[in-house]
């Protein structure tokens, strides 16, 4: 499958001082990249290069085969952007701002009000198209914020910390609304938060201090997320444990102590009822940190911290 | 694509009480100008009305509109693309397939409506005496002109120095230093005892002053049209940089 976004050694100095260092990746249509990082790892950056808001001191940035820096036009027609900030015009109207932004992405006339509706289906937004956008609380105004990346159906779509702010149950709506795009697009995000990244993306890379630390492919690290620890009195038996329903896998790990992974359908405390009907007292379940978090701490030099 | 950002930007400009109060201002402070002009010159025999009373009123009341024009349209040209930092809209504005150009000359074309209403207020005001005084209409268009050029002026430098600058209220006093200088650029000459004719041509009050005696000059409207296209080629090049950083 041909790449739809290839980026080839980006590197970005604001004076003398160096925010990324040669970040070299690749995204096809229908994945979900996320960039992880802490605070000022260099994702605001990478993400304004991306979207030729910002050029790269080196390197090049190809959508669709079409160079970002040489011809920008052609390649911003086929991204869509919600920056850090949603930028929002807080005297205009969400339809007003939907029409605007597709304007600005030259849509035709015709196509605007159905794309509206779409977008606006799309991000919950149908019954506040009227509303002032300085008027929407925090979630709706992210929702507007995406509604504007997405009205020209974008080949691309970068979200720059889009679950920032947003509360549980809307940031559970954008991991679904995330999953759709990604149907039809390429979606990178950016989040300094693991369980965000996890929970949406199938593919990160972990930047730290402007550079690429690592990638990994998170579609082969789901498993690992299924992963408990135990302590058990008496000390338990790994034959009887192996046969609790809950249990696909078990392995001893110190004293009194497993590591099990639960079936997919299975939840923790299925486990912990379990364990007890067969007699065993439970000291401790936690939930074992998985792979991308290990691999996370200790990119970024805080294995102790674990 | 320009006209899609000026729709935007004179929404912005008109949908706020902020327009409509600089020009009832405006309106208010010109009128109280214009009274007074009046009030000096009735029973002064036709005459002699015709030559005096038609400069001073130029005088007087173009030179105010003027004053006011120099105050606002910077300011107006500040918070035009500050308030795109301000709200993060230049990411939209700069992630979208537009050119720089084309978000400058559409943010002008949206401050050059109200800068231009407020230009034609003079003239509303001059339209009254038609036919009660002897009014030299041919002036006062040329003076109007005149204000129209200086606001297109204006507020090109004003969209020069907000792009130099982040904060509107700097780049406003910017944009003052930049127009008082070039206004008095021409004294420079007397300073060094030279003729030095460019100088004098650099200076936008010499060209005005042409304007408002009623002579519209091709050499004149070019200047102004020139300097305008300079300063905005100026912040182009600096919006560009911006992002090159």
């Amino acid at each position: 499958m041909s790449m739809l976004l290839t980026v080839d050694q980006i590197t970005r100095r604001f004076g003398r001082k160096p925010v990324l260092h040669g970040l070299r990746f690749y995204l096809r249509r229908g994945e979900v990249l996320g960039l992880l990082g802490p605070n000022g790892a260099g994702k605001t950056t990478a993400l304004r290069i991306l979207s030729g808001t910002l050029a790269p001191s080196s390197g090049r940035v190809l959508l669709s085969g079409i160079d970002m820096q040489r011809s920008p036009r052609q390649a911003k027609a086929r991204l869509g952007y919600l920056p850090e900030r949603a930028p929002l015009y807080p005297d205009m109207r969400v339809d007003e701002y939907l029409a605007f932004a597709g304007r600005l992405r030259r849509m035709p006339t015709g196509e605007l009000t159905e794309a509206m509706a779409r977008v606006k289906a799309q991000c919950g937004l149908t019954h506040v198209g009227q509303r002032l956008l300085g008027r929407l609380s925090k979630g709706y105004q992210q929702r507007a914020g995406i509604a504007q990346a997405l009205i020209h159906q974008p080949d691309l779509v970068i979200l720059d910390e889009p679950a920032d702010g947003l509360d549980p149950v809307q940031i559970r709506e954008l991991r679904g609304l995330i999953r759709s795009i990604a149907e039809n697009a390429g979606v990178i995000l950016s989040s300094h938060a693991l369980h965000e990244v996890q929970a949406s993306c199938s593919r990160v890379i972990i930047l730290h201090q402007g550079r690429q630390l690592h990638e990994a492919d998170l579609r082969l690290q789901a498993a690992a997320a299924r992963d408990v620890q135990v302590r058990l009195r008496p000390p338990p038996v790994l034959s009887s444990v192996l046969a609790l329903p809950p249990v696909e896998t078990a392995e001893p790990c110190g004293k009194d102590a497993l590591r099990i992974r639960l079936r997919k359908e299975a939840s923790a405390d299925a486990l912990a009822r379990s364990l007890m009907e067969h007699g065993y007292g439970l000291l401790e379940l936690r939930p074992c940190r998985t792979d991308l978090e290990q691999v996370f701490f200790s990119c970024i030099g805080m294995e102790s911290a674990a | 694509m320009i006209l899609v950002i000026a729709r935007r930007e004179l929404a912005a400009v008109f949908q706020t009480p902020l327009a409509w109060m600089l020009l009832a201002a405006t309106q208010l402070l010109l009128a109280w100008v214009f009274l007074e002009v009046i009030d000096q010159y009735q029973g002064i025999a036709a005459p002699e009305l015709e030559i005096g009373f038609n400069a001073a009123l130029a005088e007087r009341l173009y030179g105010a509109t003027l004053m006011l024009l120099l105050l606002i349209a910077p300011l107006l040209a500040a918070r035009s693309l500050g308030q795109d930092r301000q709200l993060g809209t230049d990411q939209l504005l700069g992630s979208a397939p537009v050119r720089i150009s084309a978000i400058l000359l559409g943010k002008l074309i949206a401050l050059l409506a109200p800068l231009w209403l407020l230009a034609l207020l003079p003239l509303l005001l001059v339209a009254w005496l038609v036919g009660a005084s002897p009014v030299d209409l041919g002036l006062f268009l040329a003076a109007t002109l005149g204000l129209c050029l200086s606001a297109l002026l204006f507020a090109s430098v004003g969209l020069l120095t907000a792009s130099l600058v982040r904060q509107p209220t700097l780049a406003a006093i910017l944009a003052y230093v930049l127009l008082i200088m070039l206004s008095l650029i021409h004294d420079a000459d007397q300073l060094a005892a030279l003729q030095l004719s460019l100088l004098d041509w650099l200076s936008w009050s010499q060209h005005l002053v042409w304007l408002f005696n009623g002579v519209a000059r091709l050499s004149d409207l070019s200047y102004f049209v020139l300097m305008s296209a300079l300063f905005l080629a100026l912040a182009q090049r600096q919006l560009a940089n911006r992002q090159l950083g």
